[in-house]
């Protein structure tokens, strides 16, 4: 298993990396007192930015492309606002549930999901789990669209909800919170997953499974708890965007161009390293803004160049040209 | 069963039959690419729609014919694809496999949004006077242009497996999916076949483009629906087995039009997924592969 020897020895985390994680969290809270105007544009970078690094922890540490993460971000955005809404409670709930409880049912329900879609797809290799993850995520949009009880294709409006700690959720700058807090979840759980056992077998699982496998590693194990903290982590982050949407539809959650988003920007960004797919959200989200003054509804067309000339020409994304570009950022190091 | 509920099976048959017929031919060029070159084309369907739109255009512009417009597709669709793999594909060296998916998801973004730029957002259709006539069979009717679609399909994977197996050609692209190295040892230039396979899938696509196109209304963003469905026909037939995609094909447009009639036209679309769904986790090798021939 020649390919072991070429993993990336084991790199104890150092000043530089928490050092660019940190700078990152602080223009990102600095954001809201300089772009106080523009906080729409805050909040949905922020959530797509920590969706990228839920998305990364399968797709980047586990290797496991995913095109269906949209599923789970539906999830935990229809959990959240259905046991919140009081006329569309299942009958077993005597009350409306708060919006946290309902995130948190939603992560649960998410995991379940991914525990059983991994469990039985993970047996196989390589683009069999891609198609899967498309199929998956486009059979819960033709159920939440054909049924009544998810508000057909007309979807859902969020209702009234309880305040947290006497914080008005429907408030730009209280939802600019709750995503900064968000990201700052997924941050340091992805700097904790790369110092654990979890990190380095799921890197030897990435580089070379059977070699992982000589070592003693169970790849499906790795690649199963990846992918369940990735979707409970991916949940919250669709609760999160149900909140600051406050009305949504299947066809803004559920299809496929929302789960290619996710993982491009993770992609372009860079998905072996920690902060490269907070660093593709922010710079995909801004071009995304610039371009759609240009070219309106066709801004994606932006994201097509960049994954060509990223694929081309940066295979481990910005990240990768800036350590490869002596900028060493201490990434990596 | 009387003989209403007969002819309405039969009816039903015919339609998911004459469907399966496009959905092989779609299948097909995805399949022939990932059988010769291991690239999932994520951009598939897009290709598909540049058929279409190519189609529209020529239409609105000089009243040519739809299925007229095939002679200028077929050619502009090998061109691309050709092009394709020479200035991008063919860049990605030995990360063909991984970059390949992102690349081509990538050209798949700046097909969707260059038409949705050229040709704006509307459903748009073309008006010809033979779009709605049917043709009866045995007291079942049967869609006129959805017959030569199928005829279509029929004529141009005949075509493709007279060119596989009957030409030199054809026997340096079996070499190069077979053992890429071999054939280059054997004086085979495999960078330029597979810019011929990447560039035969593509024209596949755009030909089923034009077929669709006096049957159905387009729109920018159609191909994803039906990027979806080639790879349902791929995975169903197996990946890389060309008979497998059109019998895979034909398997796919049958349980579309029967699980619509008799289940919920509603879940139309899901049938088909699920179905993928089970063969992916219970018979990765496609429903027709003997053995696991893992690609």
């Amino acid at each position: 298993m020649t390919a072991v020897a070429t993993l990336p020895r084991p790199r104890a985390l150092t000043f530089g990396n928490l050092w660019l994680s940190g700078a990152l969290l602080v223009v990102m809270a600095l954001y809201p007192f300089v772009f106080g105007k523009a906080m729409n544009f805050g909040v949905s970078t922020l959530i797509f930015a920590g969706l990228a690094m839920s998305w990364n922890i399968l797709g980047g540490w586990a290797g496991q492309t995913s095109l269906g993460h949209a599923a789970l971000l539906g999830i935990g955005a229809y959990t959240m606002t259905l046991l919140a809404t009081p006329e569309r409670l299942p009958a077993f709930l005597p009350s409306p549930l708060a919006p946290w409880w309902g995130a948190l049912i939603g992560m649960v329900l998410a995991v379940a999901l991914a525990a059983v879609w991994g469990g039985l797809t993970f047996r196989l290799r390589g683009s069999y789990f891609t198609l899967s993850t498309i199929a998956v995520a486009l059979v819960l949009r033709l159920v939440a669209i054909n049924s009544e009880w998810t508000g057909s294709s007309e979807g859902l409006f969020m209702p009234e909800l309880p305040t947290l700690f006497g914080l008005d959720l429907f408030d730009r700058k209280v939802e600019y919170g709750l995503a900064f807090g968000f990201v700052l979840l997924t941050l340091v759980i992805t700097h904790l997953i790369r110092r654990s056992r979890l990190g380095y077998g799921l890197q030897a699982v990435r580089e070379d499974e059977d070699g992982a496998r000589a070592l003693g590693i169970d790849p499906t194990r790795m690649k199963l708890i990846a992918f369940m903290i990735s979707a409970a982590l991916t949940a919250l982050g669709g609760s999160i965007y149900a909140i600051y949407l406050q009305a949504f539809e299947p066809h803004t959650l559920l299809e496929l161009p929302i789960s290619v988003q996710i993982a491009l920007m993770a992609i372009i960004g860079g998905r072996t390293s920690i902060q490269g797919p907070l660093i593709g959200a922010l710079l995909l989200s801004i071009f995304g803004e610039v371009f759609r003054t240009v070219f309106s509804n066709a801004n994606l067309l932006i994201y097509g160049v960049l994954i060509l000339v990223v694929t081309i020409y940066a295979p481990n994304g910005l990240m990768g040209l800036f350590r490869r570009g002596g900028l060493k950022l201490g990434v990596n190091r | 069963m009387d003989s209403a509920s007969v002819t309405a099976f039969f009816q039903t048959l015919a339609q998911g039959l004459l469907t399966g017929g496009l959905y092989a031919l779609i299948g097909t060029g995805l399949s022939l690419i990932f059988g010769v070159m291991k690239v999932i084309n994520f951009a598939h369907g897009d290709f598909l729609a540049i058929g279409m739109f190519i189609t529209l255009a020529l239409f609105k512009a000089f009243n040519i014919d739809p299925y007229l417009s095939l002679l200028v597709v077929a050619p502009a669709g090998f061109a691309l694809g050709f092009l394709i793999q020479r200035f991008v594909l063919a860049r990605l060296g030995d990360r063909l496999g991984e970059g390949s998916m992102l690349a081509t998801l990538g050209l798949g973004l700046i097909v969707s949004n260059t038409l949705l730029l050229t040709f704006g957002a509307q459903p748009q259709s073309i008006n010809v006077p033979y779009a709605t006539t049917t043709f009866q069979f045995a007291g079942v009717q049967i869609s006129i242009p959805l017959l030569v679609a199928g005829l279509g399909t029929l004529v141009a994977i005949v075509g493709l497996n007279l060119l596989l197996y009957r030409t030199e050609l054809g026997r340096a692209i079996r070499a190069t999916a077979q053992n890429p190295l071999g054939a280059e040892l054997q004086g085979v230039k495999t960078t330029q076949i597979q810019a011929i396979v990447f560039g035969l899938g593509v024209a596949f696509a755009a030909i089923a483009g034009v077929l669709l196109m006096p049957l159905l209304y387009t729109f920018p963003t159609v191909g994803e629906n039906y990027t979806t469905k080639a790879f349902i026909v791929t995975v169903l037939g197996g990946l890389g087995n060309l008979p497998g995609a059109v019998a895979g094909g034909l398997v796919l447009g049958v349980i579309e039009s029967l699980g619509a009639f008799y289940i919920s036209n509603n879940y139309r679309d899901a049938y088909g997924l699920i179905a993928f769904l089970l063969v992916l986790l219970l018979r990765p090798e496609g429903l027709f592969g003997k053995t696991v021939k893992r690609v």
